[in-house]
């Protein structure tokens, strides 16, 4: 297993949002988490990235516990993550913001293969390179944060909707490139609004609802669960 | 924005950052004509060292959001470490004039000065800041202020309980004659505190642009849990930002000891007019308060002279509330204004 969580309890303060939430990923895996608004789906993702503590329960990456690691320590080893507020550097240009992503890179001519990667996969941002992030539209700050999170060559990333706020055709980008990033090795754990889409694309998904694991299985299996139905799709 | 340059320089001087450089540099040329050309060189010098002070400050501010009203105290520090460390010197140099020896020994005293400063930075963040912020983020600003007013306090006590509350002070730390810049005669060590600001505001503004921890620091200033994100050690870019500015305080101090004296409240002067500097140039604007500190500096030598001694807080005192009233983000706003919203 690349990744185990295994029956965290994690929230703000006193206040507990997740109870007891396990998964699990596979290396090369495209897994999905979906649920209701406000069901700690990024949080999840943020107790994963080292930005909450958990108050209970062990997290396991390449078998190496990394619960309660800060979330640079957490980077380091290999985990990327892509947040919903994004967490630009608004007043560095593009370009800056990519190679803050490699920060942990230190070799120069990877940084730089990183890079080409990136305005490859979203010619948008090379176009934009010498841009200021603050003054980006939202779907390019959207690329922007996944581009940064690519460029330090993550083994697993983390994205929490990436489509969120984007037009349609946008959104089939974001999509494209996470296919791309994944077919490269990477794995991917993708929260997602959109979840007719997810499931179309990831291989597994978890269902959260209130702090809890309420399904788990094949993403195919889950696109014809009824409850996941009701609850998602409105049939 | 336009990319035309004879639009873009025509909007920057219409902009309030070039309205008031122009303004200042015009104050300035018409001051130096009318009274002589010592105007320029006092607000040059006041404002060099004004800027060390006031870029620690705004860097604090930037990064870990505190607003610091203990700064003053790391420039005491600064000015009492000196004071201790070049007066064993003072014979030594004074019988050997003229050597090399003499030239480099306050230079010693001075980075010394500036190295413990540094030290009590690490110690602050450490055993203060460090302590509330693992306790609670909330209310940030307010408690952390709140804090910088006791450490103020305290540091001024302990000094006065420590070494007395008497001026300790040296006659000067360069010997010989003084330099005639411009027809104005100033002393050696005037001219020296003014190389040394430039020097250390150069090297810190090459620091902050080109290296990687430089980078990360500004990463941290624009979004902290981006640069977690990212990998950056925040506590570790937390600390050296603390430091660093104690530092640049301390080395202020020391290098403006043959002026101040050291005593327990001899940073408050120098805390003020830091002050004014990062309200006109915006809070956490780290490059502005170096253009602010010589706009602060020309405000107070016009002042001397055209209204009096004794009303130099006064006038920048009415502007700084004047600017707080119509422009409260700064004259060059501040690449932190989201801090204060958050
Ligand atoms: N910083 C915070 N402080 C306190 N409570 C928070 C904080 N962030 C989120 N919460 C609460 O935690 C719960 C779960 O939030 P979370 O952001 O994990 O939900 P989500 O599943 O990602 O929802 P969405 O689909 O809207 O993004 C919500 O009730 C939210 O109000
Ligand atoms: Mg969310």
């Amino acid at each position: 297993m690349l990744l185990e969580v295994k029956k965290i309890d994690a929230g703000y303060g006193f206040l507990q949002i997740l109870r007891k939430v396990s998964l699990e990923i596979d290396k090369g895996e495209y897994v999905c988490l979906v649920g209701p608004n406000g069901a700690g789906k990024s949080t999840t993702l943020k107790t994963i990235a080292g930005l909450i503590k958990p108050m209970a329960g062990e997290i396991l990456f390449e078998g190496h516990p990394i619960t309660g690691l800060p979330g640079n320590k957490v980077a380091r080893r290999g985990i990327s993550y892509v947040s919903e507020e994004m967490n630009l550097f608004v007043n560095m240009t593009v370009q800056e913001n990519l190679y803050m992503g490699a920060y942990t890179v230190r070799d120069k001519k990877l940084q730089k293969e990183r890079l080409d990667f990136v305005y490859n996969l979203f010619p948008r941002l090379a176009e934009r390179r010498g841009q200021l992030a603050g003054t980006m539209s939202g779907g390019e700050r959207k690329m922007l944060a996944i581009g940064r999170g690519m460029m330090s060559s993550p083994t697993l990333m983390l994205v929490d909707e990436p489509s969120f706020g984007l037009a349609p055709q946008l959104t089939e980008t974001v999509f494209d490139s996470l296919e791309i990033l994944r077919n490269s090795g990477v794995t991917i754990m993708l929260v997602e609004q959109n979840v007719t889409k997810t499931l179309e694309v990831t291989d597994r998904g978890y269902v959260l609802e209130n702090g809890r694991i309420q399904l788990a299985g094949k993403s195919s299996d889950l696109a014809s669960d009824p409850h996941v139905r009701k609850v998602f799709l409105g049939v | 924005m336009s990319n035309n340059p004879t639009v873009s320089a025509v909007e920057w001087f219409k902009s309030a950052a070039g309205l008031t450089i122009s303004l200042a540099v015009i104050a300035a040329l018409a001051a130096t004509i009318d009274r002589g050309p010592y105007i320029l060189v006092n607000t040059v010098v006041t404002g060099g060292m004004l800027s060390l002070v006031a870029m620690g400050l705004a860097l604090v501010f930037g990064v870990m959001n505190i607003p610091m009203f203990a700064h003053g105290e790391y420039f005491m520090i600064g000015t009492l470490v000196a004071y201790y460390v070049f007066t064993p010197m003072n014979g030594y140099i004074d019988q050997h004039t003229g050597t090399l020896a003499a030239a480099l020994l306050p230079l010693v005293a001075i980075i010394v000065a500036g190295l413990a400063g540094g030290v009590m930075g690490v110690l602050t963040e450490k055993l203060v800041f460090s302590n509330l912020r693992k306790r609670s983020r909330e209310n940030w600003v307010m408690n952390s202020f709140l804090l910088t007013v006791g450490l103020s306090v305290v540091l001024i006590n302990l000094h006065q309980l420590i070494f007395g509350t008497e001026f300790k002070g040296i006659v000067g730390y360069w010997r010989g004659a003084p330099l005639s810049i411009m027809d104005v005669f100033i002393s050696r060590d005037r001219c020296m505190a003014f190389v040394l600001a430039a020097v250390m505001v150069t090297a810190f503004w090459l620091f902050m642009t080109y290296t990687r921890t430089g980078r990360a620091i500004r990463a941290v200033s624009q979004d902290e849990t981006g640069a977690l994100i990212v990998g950056i050690d925040l506590n570790g870019i937390l600390l050296l930002t603390m430091s660093m500015s104690c530092a640049l305080a301390a080395f202020a101090g020391a290098s403006l000891l043959f002026m101040y004296p050291s005593y327990p409240s001899v940073g408050l002067e120098p805390l003020y007019m830091a002050w004014f500097v990062v309200i006109l140039a915006g809070l956490g604007n780290v490059l502005g308060a170096v253009v602010g500190a010589f706009i602060v500096a020309l405000l107070k030598v016009l002042t001397v002279e055209y209204i009096g001694s004794g009303w130099e807080f006064v006038v920048p005192s009415v502007l700084i509330i004047i600017i707080l009233i119509f422009k409260p983000s700064g004259i060059f706003g501040s690449e932190v204004r989201g801090i204060l919203d958050k």
